[in-house]
C-alpha cells in the first residue's frame, strides 16, 4: 500500500514535470516578447529589465536566456512557490491563485454537491423501477443534457432567466453577473448569485451520474445475491438499498475523480459568461489578453489537482471495497 | 461473401487435400471476415455485414431523423452561401439589431452591425462542419495509426502513447488547444484544425489500441500468420476491418465534440478571426446582447450548435446500435 502510494506520487510528480516542460516551451515560443502584450510607455526600460529579470527569462542586464535555462529557473521558483508575475496584474500569479481559489471552490464543489445529491438518487430510482416514466424522462434529459456543452447552457439560462423572466410579473429574475460586492459576506445574496453558475455546471454531471449509476444499478440488481436475498424474504426495500445499493455506489467514487477535471474545464468559461471571480474567470481573461504566466499557473494548479484527486479516489476505493489490494 | 469452398484439409470430396495458391488466398480472405459465416445450415447470409447495419439503422427512426436534420444543415450551409455571396459580412447601417420574423429581407434580423443574421448562420455552419469533419479525418489518421501500431507491436510506441493520454487527461484540455494555438502563431482556421487533431486524437488512438490488443491473439489473426501473411497484411487486411465498428462510432461523436470545442474555442476568440462568422465568435458579444434584450443574437448560434451536435449524438448512437445489435 504504502509502496503503491509511493509509486503513484512519482508517476504524478514525473507527468507534472513533463507537462510544464511541455506547456513551458509552448508558451515561450510564442511570437512576441511578453511583455510587450501589457506594453506600457510610462514604465521604464530598467523596470521592464528588472521584471524579465524576476520572470527568469533574462539576466540583469537584460539579456534573455536560452529557453532550457529559463526553464529551469521557472522550475526552481516554482518550487519555491513562486510562478512569476502576471503581465496584466502585475503581481505574483500564486497571490491571484490564492485571492480566486476559494471562490471557485466554492463554486464548484457546490455545484458537484448539487449533481451527486441530485444525480445518484435519480440514477437510483431509474434503475428500480426500470422503464417507468420517470426512467424513460431521466434517460431522455440526461441525453440531452450530455449533448449541451455547460457555456451555452449558461447561455440558455441568462437568456431565460436574466433576460425573459426579469420582465415578467412574478420578477423572478436571477442576477446577470457575478458575485455581488457584498461578495462572501452576504450568503443570501451569495446564493442569489451562485443558483446560475451552479445550474449551468451542474447539469452536464447531473446526466452522467444518473445515467452511470442506473447502469451500475441495474448490473447489480441482476446478480444472484440479490435474488438470493429476495428468495429469503427480504423486502424490496432492503434489497435494494442495503444490498445493491452498497455495491453499486462503488464506481461513482472513481466517476467523482473523472468529473472533477472535465467541471474546472467547464468552469474557465463558465464563470467567464457569469463572471464569477474565481479561477476560471482568471483564466478565461488570461486566455483573453494571452497573459501567460497566469495560463501556465492554472494549467499547472489544475494539473496537480488532477493527479492528486486521481490518488485520492484510488485509494478511497482499496478503502471501500476491501477486494481491493495494491 | 459468397460460399466458402470446403477447406483443403480434412476429409474432402478429392481425398487429397489441394493446396494452391487460390485456395490459400480465397480461405484467407474469408478469415479476415469471420462476420460473415454460413450458419449452421450451410446457408450464407444473403447481405453483408455492411448493407445489415445500413438497413438496422435506417429502421431506427430518431437516428435516421437526425440523419436528415443534418443532412439539411449541410447542404443548407454548402448552397445557401453561394447564393446569399457577401451577405455575411455587408453591413446595413440604416437597420442594425432589427428583430427577427420581421421582414423578408433579414429573416432572423441583423446584428448589430447590420449584418443578416441568417447569412452569418450558415456560413458559420461551414466553419463549423469543415472544422469537424477535417479535425475528425485527423484524429483518424494520427490516432488510428499510432493506436493500431502500438496496439499490434507494443513496446515503446505503446508506452509513449499512453503515457501521452495520462498528460492530455490531466490537464484542462481547452486550456491545452489555446496554449498550442497561440504558440503556433495565431487564429487561423488551419492551425485550429491541425492543433484539435494533435491535441485531440488520443481517445481513438486508445481505442484502436484495445482493439488491436484482443484481435491479434484471435484465431483468425494466426491463422493468417500460419498462411504466411505479412504484418502490414495482417494489420490492413485482417485486424483493421474488425476494429472499425467502434472506431466508426467514436469518429462520429468526435465531429459533435470538435464542433463543439471549436464553438468553444471561437468563442474565446481563438477560432476564426472576424468579419468571418462562426458560431463561436457570434456568441462573443453575448453581454451587450442580453443586456440590450437583444437574446435572439445569442439564442440563434447557440441553438444551431445545440441541434448540430445533438443530431450528430443522435446518428452516432444509431451506428452504435446497428454496428452491434447486442449491446442494446
Amino acid at each position: 500500500m504504502t509502496f503503491y502510494v509511493i509509486r503513484r506520487l512519482a508517476i504524478g510528480v514525473f507527468l507534472l514535470f513533463l507537462m510544464s516542460a511541455m506547456f513551458f516551451t509552448l508558451t515561450r515560443i510564442t511570437p512576441g516578447a511578453p511583455i510587450s502584450v501589457g506594453e506600457n510607455p510610462r514604465i521604464h526600460q530598467s523596470v521592464i529589465i528588472q521584471r524579465l529579470h524576476r520572470l527568469g527569462l533574462t539576466d540583469e542586464q537584460g539579456n534573455s536566456y536560452p529557453i532550457p535555462q529559463q526553464y529551469v529557473l521557472y522550475m526552481g521558483a516554482l518550487l519555491h512557490g513562486d510562478l512569476g508575475d502576471s503581465f496584466i496584474y502585475n503581481r505574483p500569479v500564486t497571490t491571484l491563485l490564492m485571492q480566486r481559489l476559494p471562490n471557485t471552490i466554492l463554486l464548484l464543489g457546490t455545484a458537484l454537491l448539487v449533481a451527486l445529491a441530485i444525480g445518484i438518487p435519480l440514477g437510483i430510482f431509474a434503475a428500480t423501477h426500470q422503464y417507468s416514466k420517470l426512467d424513460m424522462t431521466t434517460s431522455l434529459v440526461s441525453y440531452v443534457g450530455v449533448s449541451i456543452p455547460s457555456f451555452v447552457l449558461g447561455l440558455y439560462l441568462l437568456i431565460i432567466f436574466g433576460a425573459f423572466l426579469k420582465q415578467s410579473p412574478l420578477h423572478w429574475g436571477f442576477p446577470l453577473f457575478g458575485m455581488h460586492s457584498g461578495g462572501v459576506d452576504d450568503p443570501i445574496d451569495l446564493l442569489y448569485h451562485m443558483v446560475l453558475p451552479v445550474t449551468s455546471l451542474a447539469i452536464l454531471e447531473i446526466a452522467i451520474f444518473s445515467r452511470f449509476m442506473r447502469a451500475s444499478m441495474l448490473e447489480v440488481l441482476h446478480q444472484d445475491y440479490i435474488r438470493t436475498a429476495r428468495a429469503k424474504g427480504l423486502s424490496i426495500e432492503k434489497v435494494n438499498y442495503k444490498h445493491a445499493l452498497r455495491n453499486a455506489i462503488l464506481p461513482i467514487i472513481t466517476l467523482v475523480a473523472i468529473a472533477i477535471p472535465q467541471i474546472v474545464n467547464g468552469a474557465i468559461i463558465t464563470e467567464g459568461i457569469f463572471s464569477w471571480p474565481g479561477t476560471g474567470q482568471l483564466a478565461f481573461q488570461a486566455v483573453v489578453t494571452r497573459d501567460y504566466p497566469v495560463i501556465l499557473g492554472v494549467v499547472m494548479l489544475v494539473a496537480a489537482g488532477t493527479v492528486l484527486f486521481n490518488l485520492i479516489a484510488d485509494l478511497t476505493y482499496a478503502v471501500a471495497d476491501p477486494r481491493i489490494r495494491y | 461473401m459468397a460460399q466458402v469452398p470446403p477447406l483443403p484439409i480434412g476429409p474432402s470430396a478429392g481425398g487429397v487435400p489441394q493446396l494452391s495458391v487460390e485456395t490459400t488466398v480465397q480461405q484467407e480472405r474469408d478469415l479476415a471476415q469471420p462476420g460473415v459465416r454460413p450458419d449452421e445450415f450451410g446457408q450464407a447470409p444473403e447481405l453483408g455485414f455492411w448493407r445489415l447495419s445500413v438497413m438496422r439503422f435506417l429502421h431506427h427512426r430518431v437516428a435516421t431523423g437526425a440523419l436528415i436534420i443534418l443532412g439539411v444543415i449541410v447542404l443548407s450551409a454548402i448552397i445557401v452561401p453561394i447564393i446569399t455571396g457577401d451577405l455575411y459580412r455587408i453591413q446595413d447601417y440604416r437597420h442594425p439589431f432589427k428583430p427577427p420574423f420581421q421582414s423578408f429581407q433579414h429573416v432572423l434580423g441583423t446584428d448589430d452591425l447590420g449584418r443578416d443574421e441568417f447569412a452569418r448562420l450558415l456560413r458559420g455552419a461551414r466553419v463549423s462542419i469543415m472544422v469537424g469533419v477535417l479535425a475528425v479525418t485527423g484524429y483518424l489518421l494520427i490516432g488510428g495509426t499510432l493506436g493500431a501500431l502500438a496496439g499490434y507491436y507494443g513496446g515503446w510506441l505503446d508506452n509513449a502513447l499512453m503515457r501521452f493520454t495520462d498528460i492530455i487527461i490531466s490537464a484542462p484540455f481547452l486550456l491545452v488547444v489555446i496554449a498550442v494555438t497561440a504558440a503556433t502563431g495565431g487564429v487561423r482556421l488551419s492551425t485550429v484544425i491541425i492543433v484539435i487533431a494533435a491535441t485531440g486524437w488520443y481517445e481513438i488512438g486508445r481505442l484502436m489500441r484495445a482493439q488491436f490488443l484482443v484481435l491479434r491473439e484471435q484465431e483468425f489473426v494466426q491463422a493468417a500468420r500460419a498462411l504466411g501473411a505479412s504484418n502490414t497484411r495482417i494489420i490492413l487486411r485482417h485486424i483493421l476491418p474488425n476494429a472499425l465498428a467502434p472506431i466508426i462510432v467514436s469518429a462520429t461523436l468526435g465531429v459533435s465534440g470538435i464542433i463543439l470545442l471549436e464553438a468553444a474555442l471561437g468563442f474565446l476568440g481563438y477560432s476564426i478571426p472576424p468579419p468571418e462568422p462562426s458560431w463561436g465568435n457570434m456568441l462573443t458579444e453575448f453581454e451587450q446582447y442580453l443586456l440590450e434584450d437583444k437574446t435572439y443574437l445569442v439564442f440563434f448560434p447557440a441553438t444551431a450548435l445545440v441541434v448540430t451536435a445533438l443530431a450528430i449524438n443522435l446518428i452516432g448512437d444509431g451506428i452504435r446500435d446497428a454496428l452491434d445489435p447486442r449491446q442494446r
